[in-house]
């Protein structure tokens, strides 16, 4: 065997193998972690000497948009979001521009440059997956892989109307084949087809989606009991009703309580925690003690936060309701994409500010949620990027959760009416870094079902990343000293280095082909483009690594 | 529609066997029709079902042309790999090269492109006319409310077309899209649909609407403004005289638009100024956007032949800036709004010029001819090495993406489809050509010289 690479002597931080960071040597070979050579001669084609580093897995985004129609139309209507903020490349690789929605080249080597080694975009329609891939394509140094919309699929509210839950579960099964996705994403059950047809918005689980004769709740149960007789790797990956709407908190505990017995992620849970409205502010207070009870005692369900952070970024969503909603609140430009059969798309220019009480008082609810998870493995770190924010951010959010001092700087300089309406302040929890490699590696490896990343033992893919200890967190974690992907170093004492282009992750699932005749007459009857134009071909996606089944 | 009128196309280059090749997507007019049916025999096609008469012209004019050089210089026959170090040669001495075309290819040509155009240092202006930069301009002020065509089929139940007079520019459009499908929520087709058209002149599409309303070029802007005050304004305080026929017929085509269940407006402004179109895209965007008050609403385009939306959407990928790009300071920065070739060339400031398209960039003024006569020029593309007025330095031709090179093209609306050439090519294709040239540079660039 050669061994490619040897990482030694530094402080490995690795919760799925070991409770407590401890000193050891990694070795490399062949793009994968292998036990110690027994033969105490043997040398690796190269040592990076860690003494007195931190050694992570590479960092995994369970949760972020970077590809596809949605950005991309952001990226084409906001020129003024990113003129002036250049990604300079450099030998090797490709410039571009950075901004809330970075261009892809930017987005693989700023992933990298923040340890960052596999990211997952979160909502891509089956109708224009080909885009994506060719965005995935060009995005380099990461793995990519994506979550397929299918809460508003004409086919699957027809069968689920019909009580087939089997022709469900193929055709959850043929459409994830498809678009050759990772994963099944629902926004919105129901309400952005209602939505889009002009019938307002859905507000509960048993509003009727009249043309289909099905509700939230019975799309809801039957697509979660399909992904699980499926055994796909991730839960269904769930964006819920109302969201940012204030009073939706109920929502979601009944959503969850719907969901009860079926795994579920749920995704951006910050803009889903809002109490009432209370007539004499406009204002709402946190509910997040309330819902993150019912997490923390119940363990098929995770999440991950969606953490505002103040400054400009660009709101998108396949929740066309909520795009118009946030188009008329700012009265900013807005593209809205009603993709026929399948979805909806918002994208709306949004600046949070922490002298508005609803913004500062999100900051804190996404907060609360890191810290009121009694468990580190339940709860991934997101922004939603860019939603709540870039993925940029991310070491600041590290910081904020490791430095309760930090924390209460930003808390007490909100408004009161925001401190007296978040329990923030109480909260002295700090997250210790084998924490932190829970909520940004192992945690989200593990909701995702990648067996081989978020960990460090022989048989892992070597995806890690390696970061000098500092007191001040937030630049420790924006400055890795060395990034490994795949076995390739790809941030080499703190510089980006051209490497791989990483794989795009794929799962397939088998179906009954007696499905397919009846998709092949749903679409040639109803879509603009033929069956047989519909499906991604193998060779329109980049480096595609199967994820197996089990 | 059938293939009755077909002149017989002969095909180089393809295997002599029989062969039904379905659901083939055609470049022809921007609808991108994925429903023909091309029968060949014996290196003919015989059969070209579902196309329409632009479609087959379409197919027609790339059949069996006089098998071209490969490459020429100074439009002399030359070696391929001489023309490869020739081209390789000027770009790479070039200090301001400019890249101009790139909407009649594939995806994947036009990242390998800008790849290139990254290396090279030079700025990248796609062929689009003035009236698409405005489209773009204002698009970056409004955004836009819209969706997909397969929406349109099965929701619109008010579709207008205003300055678009699809049955002589897509003739299809209306039979797959927007006048006559059955959809899902419009099941009587046609007849479940009002379909309103508002032009300067009665078009083909206007004898078949329901409802016609004359608008001069000239008020074009007014009008929407119009009806957008209208639509903010209740009725009972219009300040304009009912005997004002032109008012009347601007309430009723409210009165239709807000009844809309879902509408669609399919939008062209013709040739205009980019100031004058910007301004006319700007107002209809706003006016759609209000018609979301209180119905469902949305505006499309209606598309160009070839595969402008894949080159604006891969640019933007790549770039940041769908206005046109800049690699001279080494990173992505936007072209003026306003910044055409011809404006790029009456400057006189670009060394180099490549031209990738089937045929030259249209209305060059003198100027900028002047210029071009001046500096290299390559051009590569289908026909490239047949083009003679300006005689390019060198000419690269190639095989054309949808007839007899694979690819991946961009619908108006987003939508993405792999090609299904029709017929194998002995010319290299546009995207392996440019990687190979760019390949020659990176090579050239790290020899001594």
């Amino acid at each position: 065997m050669t061994y490619d690479l040897l990482i030694q002597g530094g402080l490995v931080v690795d919760p799925l193998n070991q409770a407590d960071p401890q000193q050891r040597d990694i070795w490399i070979s062949a793009g994968k972690i292998v036990s110690p050579p027994t033969n105490p001669e043997t040398r690796a084609l190269r040592t990076i000497d860690a003494l007195g580093e931190i050694v992570m897995p590479g960092g995994i985004d369970v949760h972020c948009h970077i590809a596809g129609s949605k950005v991309n139309a952001a990226r084409a209507m906001r020129p003024e979001d990113h003129r002036d903020h250049v990604f300079r490349g450099g030998a090797g690789l490709r410039s571009g521009t950075i901004g809330s929605t970075p261009t892809t080249f930017a987005t693989g080597c700023l992933y990298t440059a923040l340890g960052y080694t596999t990211a997952l975009d979160a909502s891509i329609p089956p109708l224009t997956a080909r885009h994506a891939h060719l965005e995935f394509a060009d995005t380099p140094l990461i793995d990519k892989a994506f979550l397929v919309l299918m809460g508003n699929n004409h086919f699957l509210m027809d069968r689920i109307k019909a009580g087939e839950p089997q022709n469900v579960r193929d055709a959850v099964a043929w459409l994830l084949q498809a678009a050759q996705g990772y994963g099944v994403k629902v926004v919105n059950p129901g309400g952005v087809e209602r939505w889009k047809d002009g019938a307002g918005a859905v507000v509960s689980l048993d509003d009727s989606i009249d043309a289909f004769d099905v509700t939230p709740r019975s799309i809801l149960t039957s697509l979660a009991r399909a992904i699980d007789e499926l055994s796909l790797p991730h839960p269904m990956h769930l964006h819920g009703l109302n969201l940012g709407i204030p009073g939706n908190a109920s929502t979601t505990l009944d959503t969850l309580q719907a969901l009860d017995g079926h795994r579920v992620h749920l995704a951006h849970i910050q803009f889903h925690s809002y109490g009432e409205i209370e007539p004499k502010t406009s204002l709402f207070a946190s509910r997040v003690q309330q819902l993150a009870d019912y997490v923390n005692t119940h363990a098929g369900v995770t999440v991950d936060v969606g953490q505002v952070m103040f400054g400009e970024t660009t709101s998108m969503t396949a929740d066309g309701a909520v795009g118009h909603f946030l188009a008329r609140l700012t009265g900013r430009k807005w593209v809205n994409i009603d993709v026929e059969m399948e979805t909806g798309c918002g994208v709306v220019p949004i600046t949070y500010s922490d002298k508005n009480h609803v913004h500062a008082l999100q900051w804190a609810i996404g907060l609360e949620w890191f810290l009121r998870v009694e468990d580190p493995w339940r709860v991934a770190l997101s922004t939603d990027h860019p939603n709540g924010g870039s993925f940029l951010t991310y070491p600041r959010i590290i910081a904020l959760l490791m430095d309760r001092s930090l924390r209460a700087d930003v808390f007490n300089s909100l408004p009161d009416k925001v401190k007296s309406r978040s329990g923030l302040g109480e909260l002295t929890r700090e997250y210790s870094l084998s924490e932190i490699a829970v909520i940004t590696r192992a945690g989200p490896a593990r909701m995702l079902g990648l067996a081989a990343k978020g960990h460090l033992a022989p048989g892992a893919d070597a995806d890690l990343t390696i970061y000098s200890p500092h007191s001040d967190k937030d630049r420790m974690f924006s400055m890795p000293r060395y990034v490994v992907k795949g076995g390739s170093v790809v941030v080499d004492a703190g510089e980006i280095r051209p490497g791989p282009l990483g794989s795009t992750l794929i799962v397939e699932p088998r179906y009954d082909p007696a499905i397919v005749p009846a998709i092949k007459a749903w679409i040639d009857r109803d879509y603009s483009i033929q069956f047989a134009n519909y499906p991604v071909a193998p060779e329109d996606v980049a480096n595609p690594r199967f994820i197996p089944i089990v | 529609m059938t293939s009755e009128a077909l002149p017989i196309i002969e095909l180089a280059n393809t295997p002599q066997d029989r062969r039904r090749i379905e659901d083939v997507p055609c470049l022809a007019c921007g609808c991108l029709c994925d429903d023909l049916v091309v029968s060949i025999e014996q290196g003919r096609v015989v059969a070209l079902e579902s196309a329409c008469e632009l479609g087959r012209d379409w197919y027609q004019a790339r059949a069996i042309p006089p098998l071209p050089s490969p490459a020429t210089m100074a439009g002399s026959p030359v070696d391929l790999d001489d023309a490869v170090a020739r081209a390789t040669l000027l770009l790479h001495s070039s200090h301001s090269p400019v890249i101009f075309g790139l909407t009649k290819t594939s995806l994947e040509t036009v990242r390998a492109a800008l790849g290139l155009a990254e290396t090279l240092r030079a700025r990248i202006v796609l062929d689009r006319s003035p009236a698409d930069l405005g489209r773009v301009s204002a698009f970056q002020e409004k955004g836009r409310v819209t969706a997909t065509l397969g929406e349109v089929k099965n929701r619109a139940d008010v579709v207008v077309f205003w300055g678009a007079d699809p049955l002589r520019t897509h003739p299809r459009h209306g039979e797959r899209y927007s006048i006559d499908p059955i959809g899902r929520f419009v099941p009587k087709g046609r007849a479940g649909r009002t379909i309103i058209v508002i032009d300067t002149k009665k078009t083909a599409t206007a004898e078949k609407a329901d409802l016609f309303i004359p608008v001069s070029a000239d008020r074009q802007l007014e009008s929407i403004t119009a009806l957008r005050l209208r639509l903010r304004t209740p009725l009972e305080n219009k300040t304009a005289s009912p005997v004002d026929p032109a008012a009347a017929s601007f309430d009723n085509l409210l009165q239709h638009l807000k009844a809309a269940r879902y509408g669609a407006l399919f939008f062209q402004t013709g040739p205009q100024s980019t100031t004058r179109s910007q301004a006319l895209w700007e107002a209809m965007s706003s006016l759609v956007r209000d018609l979301n008050e209180s119905t469902r609403f949305v505006l499309l385009g209606m598309g160009t032949p070839g595969n402008l939306p894949g080159a604006e959407a891969a640019l933007t990928w790549q770039t940041g800036f769908l206005q046109g790009a800049s690699y001279q300071k080494g990173h992505p920065s936007p072209l003026d709004d306003l910044t055409t070739l011809d404006h790029l060339l009456t400057s006189g400031e670009p060394d180099s010029l490549l031209v990738m398209s089937d045929a030259l960039p249209r209305n060059l003024s003198a100027r900028a001819l002047n210029h071009l006569g001046k500096i290299p020029f390559l051009m590569l593309g289908p026909g490239a090495t047949s083009i003679s007025e300006p005689l390019p330095a060198v000419a690269f031709a190639t095989s054309t993406v949808g007839f007899d090179a694979p690819g991946i093209v961009m619908r108006s609306d987003g939508l993405t489809l792999r090609t299904r050439p029709i017929a194998a090519s002995s010319l290299p294709s546009e995207k392996d050509l440019i990687q190979r040239i760019h390949q020659s540079i990176l090579n050239n660039a790290r020899s001594p010289s």
